[in-house]
């Protein structure tokens, strides 16, 4: 085929990549294109073509990163937001299913929504304390901190939680501050009377059997950080289902931690005992905005303690 | 699992269209909502973003009538392909009944095709589901876009590197003009309902 030809149906072929929205194999497409015309001096309007591959290539390149700029906790309307609360709830129970709903809302990334059904949950006794530890785990999520602060500073001058609930909040939210290094006082809860140390973990609904994880050791067989010991704060925690962000700089870590890694000996933190088990790597994210843009959210199923 | 209602006499499943990026799998139901109105029951709920892709999931509930005296309703369901939504594929997989995998024909996404369905194996491991065992269909998709030049997988190739192991049933079919979408949707449904039919006796 004489070169004309070969650029032309390398174009054309890009042009249909990109009405197929298949962005990336265009440019590679308007890629051989440009290496073609490059390496033939001979080629009719040769600096015209090359210009306009480019700017093609450069259209294409923004168009990618918008794509990844894109954050998964993007608002809907209330609509959806129904739908996400009522299709993603599967317990039979109507107060576990809304609670579940209110849990798939904070999932799908949407905390507003989502704090207001874990409010109106905490009317409802056996969910009081599930919902209040999910109201903070959404201002973390959210990074309003001070409002969590704010809240339970309420919840404490208010009758609505039983001094031991409130005992159990004060140790879960604790252990997140200190997890993460803050700089945050809050106002201390005497210990109730009986109170046992294994209560601390006890279930409040099907989603909450597990102990409270603030952070995981984990080591690794191979790269540089071989056998190292490495701590990682729990961001988030549904159940057995721990999220942690990794800095991007940590290359080593997150191309090890592939979706379906079983990591073994894994050091769990929790705010009163250290145990150890193992976890599955369940999914992992680049952050594509926001000041964690870059990083890596990771999800970690817990499988045994 | 499906949600059974003996006394009411109803049945509602869940099927996710499953697949990678740009596959094909919200056209297939943007084609099943236009086509297929009289099985059509509410609305079809897609959130798009930036490049026409999908964010979360698209959702359409159909009826299928009355089968053996039960009511059956069924939510279909696409996943987001993008490679970076991982968690949310797996939110949309939760207690799923059936599946379709949509592949690309085209010759460029043949790997995607592979990680995308290494990827739905690893998800539904997570819910203690087989990909030997679930409902599943495959759907070589976009077989249309060879009349454009287009070069794309012989569908031979695409059975050996997707199905030699599976062994599901698996059609072609071109979203866009709708070949082929009716009947991958069918033969889910049936594989799925037989299914739920096991169930339904161990419920009994």
């Amino acid at each position: 085929m004489e070169i004309k030809k070969q650029i032309q149906s390398m174009i054309a072929e890009a042009k249909i990549y990109c009405t197929q929205g298949l962005l990336e194999e265009a440019i590679v497409y308007y890629q051989n294109a440009k290496n073609l015309v490059e390496k033939n001096e001979k080629v009719k309007n040769r600096e015209t073509i090359l210009k306009t591959i480019e700017d093609r290539i450069i259209s294409l390149e923004n168009e990618i990163q918008k794509v990844k700029d894109l954050k998964e906790s993007a608002p809907v309307s209330s609509e959806v937001q129904d739908l996400i609360k009522t299709k993603f709830a599967f317990s039979k129970d109507e107060n576990e299913s809304a609670l579940e709903g209110a849990i798939a809302l904070a999932k799908f990334g949407q905390y507003e929504r989502a704090l207001q059904e874990f409010d109106e949950l905490l009317q409802v006794d056996s969910l009081r304390l599930a919902a209040a530890k999910n109201i903070i785990r959404c201002h973390i999520a959210m990074s309003t901190i001070e409002k969590a602060v704010d809240i339970y500073q309420e919840w404490m001058a208010g009758d609505l939680f039983p001094q031991d609930q409130l005992y159990k909040i004060n140790i879960f939210f604790k252990s997140i501050i200190d997890s993460k290094g803050l700089d945050i006082m809050l106002p201390q809860v005497e210990e109730p009377v009986d109170f046992e140390m294994n209560e601390l973990g006890e279930s409040e609904n099907e989603d909450d059997e597990f102990m409270d994880i603030s952070s995981i050791g984990i080591s690794l067989d191979t790269g540089s950080e071989k056998k190292r010991m490495i701590d990682l704060d729990v961001s988030f925690q549904q159940g057995n289902e721990i999220n942690l962000i990794i800095s991007s700089k940590n290359k080593d870590l997150i191309d090890n931690l592939k979706v379906g890694f079983r990591l073994n000996d894994v050091q769990f933190y929790s705010p009163f005992a250290i145990f150890t088990g193992s976890g599955i790597v369940s999914a992992k994210t680049q952050i594509g905005f926001g000041p964690k843009q870059g990083d890596y959210s990771l999800d970690i199923t817990v499988i045994n303690k | 699992m499906a949600n059974i209602n003996i006394k009411k006499r109803e049945i509602e499943c869940k099927i996710v269209y499953y697949g990678p990026g740009r596959s094909g799998k919200t056209t297939n139901l943007e084609y099943i909502f236009k086509s297929y109105k009289n099985y059509v029951s509410g609305e079809m709920i897609s959130i798009k973003t930036e490049g026409d892709r999908t964010l979360f999931f698209d959702f359409l509930p159909i009826g299928l009538g009355t089968i053996k005296g039960y009511d059956v309703r069924v939510q279909l369901y696409t996943v987001p392909g993008q490679v970076q939504y991982t968690s949310t594929r797996r939110l949309v997989l939760k207690e799923v009944d059936g599946i379709v995998f949509v592949a690309d024909s085209l010759k460029v996404r043949r790997e995607k095709n592979m990680q995308s369905l290494k990827d739905l194996q690893n998800n539904l491991k997570g819910y203690d589901l087989s990909i030997f065992k679930v409902p599943l269909v495959l759907q070589y998709n976009k077989r249309d876009l060879s009349k454009q030049g287009i070069p794309l997988m012989h569908s031979e190739l695409m059975e050996k590197e997707l199905n030699s192991q599976l062994k599901v049933p698996s059609f072609q079919a071109s979203a866009i003009t709708g070949q082929g979408v009716g009947v991958t949707l069918k033969e889910c449904l049936m594989l799925t309902l037989k299914s739920i039919r096991k169930q339904l006796k161990t419920v009994k």
